[in-house]
């Protein structure tokens, strides 16, 4: 009894370790897509490099995560919310990593821009940033607290990124038709732009995750079905 | 409670008397017995070698008689145990004699007796047999026998006695039980109302016993315990209301993670940074509550050796706060050990030494890049050589330009720290401000022409009368609208504006320009901050304008608000005070 009792708190403590491994390997990820929105906004090309940097700890961790669960799932065969946690938390892992990656890709597209005058000043790219953020926070605040609303506000907000991916992409079409000069800078402003769109994509891949942790219930292609239905 | 004890005691007293006459029982009984049958024994004894002293025949003629006197059944017996008389049977009819124990016993040792069961009466019999003698040869026997009735009746008649006896005690041990019981009951049951009442943590005062025994001690010792915890509790009441209360009322956040890593308290000042970002944090980890990296790193360093840290951290990404943390340990019980977290927030700090920095670095900048030029020029006419009166000329010219620029940045520089230090006078007076903005408009206009922009003066007729210093108001509007025209790119538009709010009239002048980030709205009135310092400086200001109105606004009781987007333009809001006439 004794022991049965120490070995279940000690699977407990487990579990919780991933928990605040997953939130840490998110915060880094954070600081990465606000550091790499900073240092575009403050021209800040040493801020940048600093990112792209910093993304090998992201990595690192990412393996670790990974190979924790797997270990976790080997040793303690768990069943229904515990299965599904340790199933959650390795693909969330699997998009924080991809996050970070993304925050690397806009960090060299800053370093690239910032050797160039600036194309114009931006006002949708920090809005479309503001947002992103709040969503991959969002996504782990849902994860954390198990809040459903959380997460669905954080796939409501997705649909919000693409149409501003889509406006900076028709805005800088048309800089670009004016002045062919600008072309490349444009052309780097609208990575940056798709890689947040894509982050804001990833992010929503959580909220689905800690849909399906909670309720058991797979909503990713459904929603996608759902959506891809509308416009017809 | 009661009832245990009486029974204990009551029981205990049964035992004792049940086996005291079980013992009486075990020794008297067979001794009485022996007793008794020893001298009936004795007797009949007697009574047979008398009656053997006769002979035979007159033996069975006197029979009845000597059965009489002897108060036992007679029987004359001969040699070879045919009965050749009896008292109480005829002995015609009765059987052979000689095996019976005690003629056995005579025919041997010349007496015999034996103690048996009769069947023909129902009772114990004592049989007594002595051996008639001729000379050496027996002739016959002489029996005896009689019952032992008495012998019973009397150990009976013992027992019933005995019985009465134990009766009686135990009803005596009832009652002395019961009062013992009672005694004892008493004390015991109060103590246990009272520790009972301790237990359910209801006020007691002492308990008073009227005993002397070792209850008494018992009670005296419950009494200084109570009296030894209470005082225990109090102290430890007190202490915990004075911590709570510093707690609570210090500025600092405080944050106390319990042995499992776990957040456990979490102190007012510290929820009121944190309930609209973080929401209830108790019972979640660090990690879980504030997502934040550095802090996290400085608490695993922490539990690694459990010395103090400290750190700075910023929280947040639109208003960020910056936090300077350290961590302690709470020493407790070994594996009960918790953390405490002290949060100071250096927000406000931060931003003041940046300010202070900045201005230091604005400063010299800005009495630098005049000067710079001033000398240069100077140096140049001073070697005399290559210099053409046409070129002299040029360079005392953009000299005096920068020295005059020079002049007024220090001017500016002093209404400030006039103003600042209270040193200024202001005339206040009542003044329309339709008036006072047609004083100034032309002033600006020119200006405007230039670029082609339009100002639109919409400001009505009947806007209430301010109370401002008519120089200073003049010098504030200059100062926004020269502004307005110079972040305005060409042909644009800046509108004039004035509406009453509560005790307001708002003057707001918004322009097409170029816009100010949120960031930097914030900023705007530091001295020399610039949102785009290449730019504006090109555009020939010293940096403080805004600043100047800042303070001027504040001086006449007013202030000044800016909303701006960029790309979209920026709206300045004069707020003065109206006159009350």
């Amino acid at each position: 009894m004794e022991e049965k009792r120490h070995t279940s708190s000690h699977y407990e403590i487990e579990l919780q370790e991933i928990k605040n491994g997953l939130i840490y390997i998110g915060a880094l990820t954070e600081k990465a897509i606000q550091n790499a929105m900073k240092s575009l906004s403050e021209r800040n090309s040493e801020m940048a490099h600093k990112v792209i940097t910093d993304d090998d700890e992201i990595d690192k961790l990412d393996a670790e995560m990974e190979e924790h669960c797997i270990r976790l799932l080997a040793l303690r065969q768990p069943t229904a919310i515990d299965l599904r946690f340790i199933t959650t938390a390795i693909k969330v892992t699997g998009h924080l990593e991809r996050i970070g990656d993304m925050a690397v890709n806009i960090a060299e597209k800053v370093i690239q821009l910032n050797e160039e005058p600036k194309l114009k000043p931006y006002i949708d790219l920090p809005r479309m940033a503001d947002l992103v953020v709040e969503m991959v926070n969002n996504s782990l605040d849902s994860f954390i607290r198990n809040d459903l609303n959380v997460a669905e506000k954080v796939r409501q907000t997705e649909q919000i990124t693409d149409d501003l991916n889509e406006q900076i992409f028709r805005e800088l079409l048309t800089f670009m038709m004016e002045n062919t000069k600008c072309i490349h800078r444009a052309l780097l402003i609208m990575h940056v732009s798709k890689n947040l769109e894509r982050i804001a994509d990833h992010a929503k891949g959580i909220a689905d995750m800690v849909t399906y942790m909670v309720t058991g219930e797979n909503v990713r292609h459904q929603t996608r079905d759902d959506s891809a239905k509308e416009p017809a | 409670m009661k009832k245990n004890i009486f029974y204990k005691i009551f029981f205990g007293y049964l035992v004792i008397i049940c086996l005291s006459f079980f013992f009486l029982d075990l020794f008297v009984r067979d001794e009485v017995k022996n007793l008794l049958t020893s001298k009936i024994e004795t007797e009949l004894f007697s009574y047979a070698q008398l009656i053997e002293l006769n002979s035979s025949e007159k033996i069975a003629k006197q029979l009845n008689q000597l059965a009489k006197i002897s108060n036992a059944r007679v029987t004359l017996i001969d040699a070879r145990g045919k009965v050749l008389a009896d008292s109480e049977k005829d002995a015609a009819v009765m059987e052979n004699h000689l095996n019976r124990p005690e003629v056995q016993e005579a025919r041997l040792k010349g007496t015999g007796k034996s103690v048996r069961y009769s069947s023909s009466i129902g009772i114990d019999m004592l049989y007594v047999a002595v051996a008639v003698k001729d000379g050496r040869e027996i002739t016959g026997y002489v029996r005896l026998a009689r019952s032992l009735r008495d012998v019973q009746n009397v150990i009976e008649r013992v027992y019933q006695s005995f019985f009465l006896a134990m009766i009686i005690v135990g009803f005596m041990a009832l009652v002395i039980a019961l009062i013992f019981s009672y005694s004892l009951a008493t004390p015991i049951l109060a103590m246990e109302r009272f520790t009972e009442k301790l237990r359910q943590g209801h006020p007691v005062g002492t308990i008073l016993l009227e005993t002397a025994d070792e209850t008494k001690k018992l009670a005296d010792n419950i009494n200084y315990l109570v009296e030894e915890l209470q005082s225990q509790i109090r102290l430890a009441n007190e202490e915990k209301s004075k911590l709570m209360t510093a707690f609570t009322s210090m500025t600092e956040g405080i944050l106390i993670l319990n042995a499992e890593d776990k957040i456990e308290f979490v102190n007012q000042a510290l929820s009121n940074i944190f309930s609209e970002q973080y929401g209830d944090i108790n019972g979640k980890t660090l990690m879980e509550a504030f997502r934040n990296v550095d802090l996290q790193k400085a608490f695993l360093d922490f539990k690694q050796t459990r010395i103090n840290v400290s750190c700075e951290i910023t929280l947040g990404n639109i208003e960020p706060v910056i936090l300077s943390v350290s961590i302690s340990a709470v020493h407790g019980y070994p594996e009960e050990e918790k953390t405490m977290i002290v949060f100071h927030d250096v927000t406000r700090l931060k931003k003041l030494e940046q300010i202070r920095v900045d201005f230091v670095a604005n400063v010299t900048h800005e009495i630098k890049t005049p000067l710079t030029a001033i000398i240069g020029y100077l140096e140049t006419i001073k070697s005399g050589t290559t210099v053409n009166n046409n070129d002299a000329k040029r360079f005392i010219d953009i000299s005096l330009k920068q020295a005059q620029r020079l002049n007024r940045l220090l001017e500016d520089l002093l209404v400030i720290s006039k103003i600042e230090l209270g040193e200024l006078q202001f005339r206040f007076e009542e003044i329309s401000l339709r008036d006072a903005l047609e004083g100034v408009i032309p002033l600006v206009e020119a200006k405007a022409r230039l670029k082609k922009i339009n100002i639109h003066d919409d400001v009505g007729e009947n806007m209430p009368h301010i109370r401002a210093d008519r120089d200073r108001f003049a010098q504030i509007l200059v100062n926004v609208l020269d502004n307005a025209v110079k972040f305005t790119s060409e042909a644009g538009d800046v509108y004039l504006e004035a509406v009453q709010k509560d005790n307001n009239a708002v003057l707001s002048i918004t322009d097409t320009g170029i816009g100010i980030s949120k960031e930097e709205v914030q900023r705007l009135g530091e001295r020399f901050y610039r949102v785009d310092r290449s730019r504006s400086r090109d555009l020939g200001g010293t940096g403080l304008g805004l600043s100047i109105v800042k303070h001027l606004m504040i001086a006449h009781g007013g202030r000044m608000e800016i909303e701006s987007q960029l790309g979209r333009g920026t709206k300045v809001s004069l707020f003065f005070p109206i006159h009350k006439a």
